[in-house]
Order: C-alpha cells, then sequence, then structure tokens
C-alpha cells in the first residue's frame, strides 16, 4: 500500500511538470501567462527563440526528471536493490558535460543572428530621443522641431482604491509616443536623473536609459495599434508610475499628428505673450501641479516630512516676501536635494501657473499671481 | 609538455580521470600547469573573439 502511495506520488510529480509546461506553453498569451509574440518581425523571433528554447527545456526536464524517479522506483529498496558504491567514471562524466555544451552552442547560434538584427540600428528613416526622467518619459522627434513629456494619465484616485480601476490601469498616459507604419524608427536613449529603463513588450524592446550615455535601439511597426510598456529599471518611489504607450498609426495621420504638436507648441509659446487671469492660472496651475510635483509634494501639498517639505501654509509659499525665492526654487531647482529644475523641461505658462496655484491653494491665499511674461523674461526663452 | 596541454585542457573542460590526476600531481613543480594554462586562456579569448567577429561579419 505504502508502496503504491509513494509510486502515485511520482508520476503525480512528473504528470503536473509536464502538465503545467505544456499549458504554459500553448495558452493564449492575451492573458499575459506568456510573453507576447508582438508585432514586429524582431519580436516574433524573439519570441520563436523563447518557445524554441522552453521546449529544449521541457525535454531536458522530462529526460532528467524521467531517469530519476524511474530510477527511484526501480530500485527501491524494498525490492532488495543495493547501491553501488564506485568512484568517478570518466565516460559519462565526458558525455554530461559535452551535451549541455552542444545544446548551448546549438541555442547560441539563431539567437545570435537575432540579436544582430536587433543591434543594427542603421538606415532609420525616423529618430526620436527618449529621455527618462523621474517619472516621466521625453520624446524627442529629432528634425522635426517636436518634443515632448509623456506623463502616466491613470487617476490618483484608482491608484488609491477610490475608484474602479480602468482597463488600462498604470499603462496609459496623456501624450503617446506616436509612429508611422512600416517605417524602421531608431530610438536613441538615455536618461536625465536616475537609470531608467524603455520597455514594451511588444517591440521586443527592452533598453536602459542611462544618464550621460546614448543607448540605441529599433523597431519597425506593421498592425496599427496602441502597444503598452513601463519603466524596467528600479528608478525611485514612482517607479511604477511612468508608462509607455506608442501608438503606430498610417503615415498620413502620423504627419497631421507630427503637424498639430508644432501648433500646439507655437500656441503655448504664444501663451506667454499676454496677462492670464488668477482663474486661467489657478485652473492650469492645478494640472501642472498634480502631474509634476504631486509625487512629491503631495496633492494637497501636505508633502512627505522630512525628505519632501509641505507647501501648505509653510515656507515660501505662504510667505509675500518670498515670492522671487519661490520662483527660482522652481525654475532652477535646488541642487543636492531632490527638487528638480523645472525652467527647462516646463513651458513658461506652466512654470507660473504652478507658482501661482501653490501660492494660492490649500489656503496659502497670498493673492500673489506671477505671468508667464515674467518667467519667459527671467529664463530669457 | 603534451600531456600538460591535455591536463590543461581536460581541466577547461572540467573533467580529468583519475590516473591522470595522479600523474600530473607526480610533477615537481605547479609552474609549467600556470604556464600553459595562462597561454591556453589566451588562445580561448582569442577564439571566442574570432567567432564573435566573423559573426558579426
Ligand atoms: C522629486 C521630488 C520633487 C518634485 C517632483 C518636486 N519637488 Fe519641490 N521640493 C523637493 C524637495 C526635496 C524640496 C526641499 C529642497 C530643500 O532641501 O530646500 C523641495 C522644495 C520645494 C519648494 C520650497 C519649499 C519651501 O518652502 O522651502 C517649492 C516651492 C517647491 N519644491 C515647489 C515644487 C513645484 C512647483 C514642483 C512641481 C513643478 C515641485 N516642487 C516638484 C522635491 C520635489
Ligand atoms: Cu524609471
Amino acid at each position: 500500500m505504502k508502496r503504491f502511495a509513494l509510486t502515485g506520488i511520482c508520476f503525480l510529480l512528473l504528470a503536473a511538470l509536464m502538465a503545467g509546461s505544456t499549458y504554459a506553453a500553448s495558452i493564449n498569451t492575451s492573458t499575459g501567462w506568456n510573453m507576447p509574440p508582438g508585432v514586429t518581425d524582431v519580436s516574433r523571433e524573439v519570441y520563436s527563440l523563447h518557445m524554441t528554447i522552453f521546449w529544449i527545456c521541457v525535454a531536458i526536464s522530462v529526460v532528467v526528471f524521467g531517469a530519476m524517479f524511474w530510477s527511484l522506483f526501480a530500485y527501491r529498496k524494498s525490492k532488495g536493490a543495493k547501491s553501488a558504491h564506485f568512484h568517478e567514471n570518466t565516460t559519462v562524466e565526458v558525455i554530461w558535460t559535452a551535451i549541455p555544451l552542444v545544446i548551448l552552442i546549438v541555442m547560441a547560434v539563431p539567437a545570435t543572428a537575432t540579436l544582430k538584427k536587433m543591434y543594427d540600428t542603421s538606415n532609420a528613416e525616423i529618430d526620436i530621443l527618449v529621455t527618462g526622467y523621474q517619472w516621466r518619459w521625453r520624446y524627442e522627434y529629432l528634425g522635426e522641431d517636436v518634443s515632448f513629456f509623456s506623463n502616466m494619465s491613470t487617476p490618483r484616485d484608482q491608484i488609491q482604491g477610490l475608484e474602479e480601476k480602468g482597463d488600462n490601469y498604470l499603462v496609459e498616459v496623456d501624450e503617446p509616443m506616436v509612429v508611422p507604419l512600416g517605417k524602421k524608427v531608431r530610438i536613441l536613449l538615455t536618461a536625465n536623473d536616475v537609470i531608467h529603463a524603455w520597455w514594451v513588450p511588444d517591440l521586443a524592446v527592452k533598453k536602459d536609459a542611462i544618464p550621460g550615455f546614448i543607448n540605441e535601439s529599433w523597431f519597425l511597426v506593421n498592425e496599427p495599434g496602441i502597444y503598452r510598456g513601463q519603466c524596467a529599471e528600479l528608478c525611485g518611489r514612482d517607479h511604477g508610475f511612468m508608462p509607455i504607450e506608442v501608438k503606430a498609426v498610417p503615415q498620413e495621420e502620423y504627419d497631421a499628428w507630427l503637424a498639430s504638436r508644432r501648433d500646439a507648441a507655437v500656441a503655448e509659446a504664444a501663451g506667454a505673450d499676454r496677462e492670464w487671469t488668477m482663474d486661467e492660472l489657478m485652473e492650469r496651475g492645478a494640472g501642472v501641479y498634480n502631474t509634476y510635483c504631486a509625487a512629491c509634494h503631495q496633492p494637497e501639498g501636505q508633502g512627505l516630512p522630512p525628505v519632501f517639505p509641505a507647501l501648505a501654509g509653510v515656507g515660501m509659499s505662504v510667505d509675500p516676501e518670498q515670492r522671487a525665492e519661490h520662483i527660482a526654487m522652481v525654475a532652477y531647482g535646488k541642487t543636492g536635494t531632490a527638487m528638480p529644475a523645472f525652467g527647462d523641461t516646463l513651458s513658461p505658462a506652466e512654470v507660473a501657473s504652478v507658482i501661482t496655484y501653490e501660492r494660492n491653494a490649500w489656503g496659502n491665499d497670498t493673492g500673489d499671481m506671477v505671468q508667464p511674461s515674467e518667467i519667459r523674461d527671467l529664463l530669457g526663452k | 609538455m603534451l600531456d600538460v596541454i591535455k591536463s590543461v585542457l581536460a581541466a577547461f573542460f572540467g573533467v580529468q580521470s583519475e590516473a591522470n590526476r595522479q600523474r600530473d600531481f607526480q610533477a615537481a613543480s605547479p609552474w609549467m600547469f600556470i604556464v600553459v594554462g595562462i597561454a591556453l586562456a589566451a588562445v580561448f579569448v582569442l577564439i571566442v573573439a574570432g567567432v564573435a567577429w566573423l559573426a558579426a561579419q
């Protein structure tokens, strides 16, 4: 009876192992159990390499564990098996060293061929400079005069569980990277502060973005759609909140999009030429604050002392004497602390409105306004 | 000398017979093994670099 139980367990384990691996391999990739085949020629190659190597592993496990379970069963003590005591067997050792060597080489040959393709960034038709920031991506279309930030757009309430989570929870952005179909796109990756990594599984691109270095990668999408990804290098407290969205569209749509981005940039710059009202500044400022400042200073300006100071009711944001210091802090940041300089990254209208917002929200009520033109003149933009 | 080269290659591969091991430990000095080991390691690196160069063509 006991003997049968043991045999049963052995076979069950073996069966579970095999069933588990078959399941993992066959399961519909859209459920997220397996890596996706993706939408580029390279990503499909990567996928088939992954599956080939997976099946090699399954075959090896079946042989190795099969031999193990069979020896356990056929040479069990209750049948009077006596263990052999011997030391080394050169032939066997040579065989079990040579076989893995051959398997590794067999796997390395197609893998190297694919890697070569992945590294060949030549003859790209579009160059996009991708810069990682804590915690957003910036896309600059080289030679196109188009540059913008891509921020996560998942509402804070969904993150805190106050609202039901959407379909694209944590993988949606305000401004996606848009690329045309059928064109080889080269991305040049770097970072502004710490190491980030740009990862979009459907494009089979996962590359570090390192301050002071430029890494290259490329992709060519044939199927229209939105492909999502995330930062894949632990980069600080909002590392999980800097997703990537790549939107592949037909060429005409891409051209129209480029034109609309240029128009938007012109309109943004023109914003600094006129007087803004308090309401306009406050409304714009609230949006800028939530996107760029709330991660550290918190939505209600309460901060996270002692690292991130509160802005509500204390410090330069409520002090009528320190308006200039406040502007300088936001425009130039403070070196040696986590407070970034926003003068280069935000437009004058954004800087002016967020400062106005901080000086008047949460009961700060200083009544101070900062006009975009003032920031523009200060920064010489 | 040939025996030393064979033993070093066996060490790279990771398998050596007991008889050869006994013979190697009869050697008066380890220097031969060290020098041949370093030389063959350099050869190995060159081979790998060569294969990588070929693959990149
Ligand atoms: C990465 C975290 C981080 C982000 C994002 C951030 N800050 Fe700060 N901020 C800091 C830190 C840290 C300090 C404290 C600097 C110091 O030691 O003086 C600070 C200080 C300040 C101060 C001075 C507070 C005082 O009274 O001394 C102001 C004003 C301020 N930040 C405004 C902003 C604005 C506006 C934004 C968004 C546009 C922003 N911060 C985004 C980290 C951050
Ligand atoms: Cu990151």
